[in-house]
């Protein structure tokens, strides 16, 4: 085992990387580092925050979630038609529907031992038809209420918009469940030593597809908000959100092996996932150079875990791990 | 760990006396079911002409899938085919003033052979998961394509060159079909009897046992994922021929059909098992399935959710198979 001190490094490398990237960005770009852009950036990352916190539970119990795009995008639809039936609220009906398809590919994963990304391919193409199937091919589903919508998530509310406070006060719910609470112990002992949560006395597989409802449960979350940013549900929104939610879980220090995570690195993986985004755009580079950027920061994130793993390992003395995993 | 049987294995002890003509997969039986039902339910699915545009869709699917089955043997899985294939169509009408159609076609094809090539360096090398790499490939290309055109589609001067890969025939044969067929005996020559396939099989069944045993892991895996790039690179200058322009948003799904024809064929992702046979039924019957939802005028939407159930059954479908020769065998001994 690594120690504890050497161990709470890889969760410091988000907020390394921020203070890194703000500081080129700055340099690029004098705007960047003006309060404004710092404020509407803090209201922009929560959509991305979510779905990787979501996806943290996933890798920490040693699996993948490709299927949290789709997800968002068939909650968010969703719940603007419920939300547009009963009033605003009705856009937490996302949450459920989250939730759901979260059972779905936990079931699959825990219970009948599908390989995490064969299930959540298979979820991911279901989801991504029903949410088409739902909106009459792909048509976006305007909220009534788009202005109430509009203000609860631009106009800031000491600093954060109300609807940024929620998804903070959601991440820190995520933080109580992950540290505190029995169900996210397990799902890290899940990830370090599936063996072990048996010998214990808990069921490995109710703690997966647990891992797999949290994560979509907040990928459901994501969906309510990028409703309400919108103003419409938008059904084929969210493809590529799988690949940025991965990278900033990731990046957040989240081992791809499985076993450790922290929340509020996660948020701060999310963040410098939007610092680069919003920093190229400033820097007035092409958003297509922009996704190039993002593809690189994936890899990017792989190759430093795949780094710490093995610095870490040779650091604690023990022969660094062989062969490749999934 | 169950024994994994690997084909042109002669002289292993007990199996001396069971006949060497290969048993048809499983697969076989439900495409040919799929295949009744279409012909007896589906309006218009049996008409000559109908036939050969399946098979013609089919083609393309199947030079891919081709590929796709190398990585998934590998024990890995490709995501970035799609985009890849996008960059090329676009390398290609960009590159066409100045190379002509064949060197244009042929830039388009050696960086998709590129992409692969990086990927599997990524992996092999690096052990990095192949989900993250591919899926961060996947986003580099379609990213560069877009950028390549400014994002919008543009369009090839049309020539005869061109667009012989998409509408040509050889002896009746239209050129994709021929294409397909020489992919899957290519890929049946490496994998059943090529030393190159022979290496893929222990590396994907084991690595560690790979690397053990001394072989040159890192070397097989690139050289694995460059081959599939090679087979994704005949099935983009074919998409490109066909479309006759650069388009970065060129067959966004390739990698998900092509994946679901793996794994509906049988191959398990887990890598180390796998014949061309299975990759042949598994794409047939995802191009029938698409074909049903188009002629019975279901929403397109339909084709994604019956390729989700029909991955997610045939996995579910696998397990239980081996669960119960596993129960067999239990009970005979």
């Amino acid at each position: 085992m690594t120690p504890r001190s050497t161990g709470r490094a890889r969760f410091l490398v988000a907020p390394a990387a921020i203070v890194l990237a703000a500081g080129l960005f700055g340099l690029a770009s004098p705007g960047f580092l003006s309060l404004d852009n710092g404020l509407s950036m803090a209201g922009q990352i929560w959509i991305l925050a979510l779905l990787a916190v979501g996806q943290m539970f996933a890798i920490a119990a040693r699996g993948f979630d490709i299927s949290v795009g789709a997800v968002a995008a068939l909650s968010g639809t969703l719940g603007a038609m419920a939300a547009n039936a009963v009033g605003l609220p009705g856009l937490l009906v996302a949450v459920p529907v989250g939730l759901a398809c979260g059972t779905v590919n936990g079931w699959l994963i825990g219970r009948a031992r599908f390989q995490p990304i064969v299930a959540t391919l298979g979820t991911l193409l279901a989801v991504k038809g029903l949410a088409l199937l739902v909106s009459d091919d792909g048509q976006v589903v305007p909220l009534e209420e788009a202005a109430r919508a509009a203000g609860l998530s631009f106009d800031a509310v000491a600093g954060l918009p109300p609807l940024g406070w929620a998804a903070l006060a959601a991440v820190g719910l995520a933080h109580v469940v992950l540290r505190h609470m029995l169900v996210g112990r397990r799902i890290l002992m899940l990830g370090s030593n599936p063996e072990a949560v048996a010998l214990v006395g808990a069921v490995p597989w109710r703690i997966e597809m647990s891992a797999y409802q949290l994560c979509g449960a907040f990928a459901g979350l994501a969906g309510a908000l990028m409703t309400a940013r919108a103003g419409a549900g938008l059904p084929t929104e969210g493809a590529g959100m799988e690949l940025q939610s991965i990278a900033a879980a990731v990046i957040g220090g989240t081992m791809l092996a499985g076993g450790r995570a922290n929340v509020w690195a996660v948020l701060a993986g999310a963040t410098f996932v939007q610092v680069v985004l919003t920093g190229l755009n400033l820097s007035g580079v092409s958003p297509f150079i922009a996704q190039i950027a993002v593809g690189a920061v994936i890899i990017a994130s792989g190759l430093m875990d795949a780094g710490l793993r093995s610095f870490l390992t040779r650091l604690s003395r023990l022969s660094p791990p062989k062969g490749t995993f999934r | 760990m169950r024994t994994k049987r690997l084909p042109d294995t002669p002289g292993l002890p007990g199996r001396r006396g069971l006949p060497r003509l290969a048993r048809p997969p499983a697969v076989a039986l439900v495409c040919l079911g799929l295949f009744l039902l279409c012909c007896a339910f589906v309006p218009r699915f049996a008409s000559f002409g109908n036939i050969e545009n399946v098979l013609r869709v089919a083609s393309i699917l199947c030079v891919v899938a081709c590929g796709q089955a190398v990585v998934i043997l590998l024990g890995g899985i490709e995501f970035s085919f799609g985009a890849s294939a996008a960059l090329a169509s676009v390398v290609t009408v960009t590159a066409l003033p100045a190379l002509g159609p064949v060197g244009g076609l042929a830039a388009g094809g050696a960086s998709v052979i590129a992409i692969g090539a990086v990927n599997g360096f990524l992996v092999g090398r690096l052990a990095l998961p192949p989900v993250i790499v591919t899926l961060g490939t996947l986003m580099m290309a379609s990213g560069a394509a877009a950028w390549l055109v400014g994002g919008l589609p543009i369009d090839a001067p049309p020539s005869a060159a061109f667009s012989w890969p998409a509408r040509g025939r050889v002896l009746g044969v239209p050129v994709p079909i021929l294409a397909a067929l020489l992919a899957c005996a290519a890929l049946h020559l490496m994998l059943a009897h090529g030393r190159i396939g022979r290496l893929w099989y222990h590396v994907g069944a084991n690595p560690v046992a790979a690397r053990l045993a001394g072989l040159d892991v890192t070397r097989i895996t690139t050289l694995g994922y460059a081959v599939a790039g090679a087979f994704c690179a005949v099935g983009a200058i074919i998409l490109t021929s066909r479309v006759a322009s650069g388009q970065p948003a060129l067959a966004p799904n390739l990698p998900f059909e092509t994946i679901a024809a793996c794994a509906i064929g049988g191959l398990p992702l887990s890598g180390g098992r796998g014949r061309v046979s299975q990759v042949v039924f598994g794409v047939l019957t995802v191009a029938m399935l698409n074909n049903a939802v188009v002629l019975i005028n279901l929403p397109v939407a339909w084709q994604l959710v019956l390729l989700g159930l029909a991955v997610l059954a045939a996995v579910g479908l696998q397990k239980d198979w081996a669960a119960l020769a596993r129960l067999a065998r239990r009970r005979g001994r």
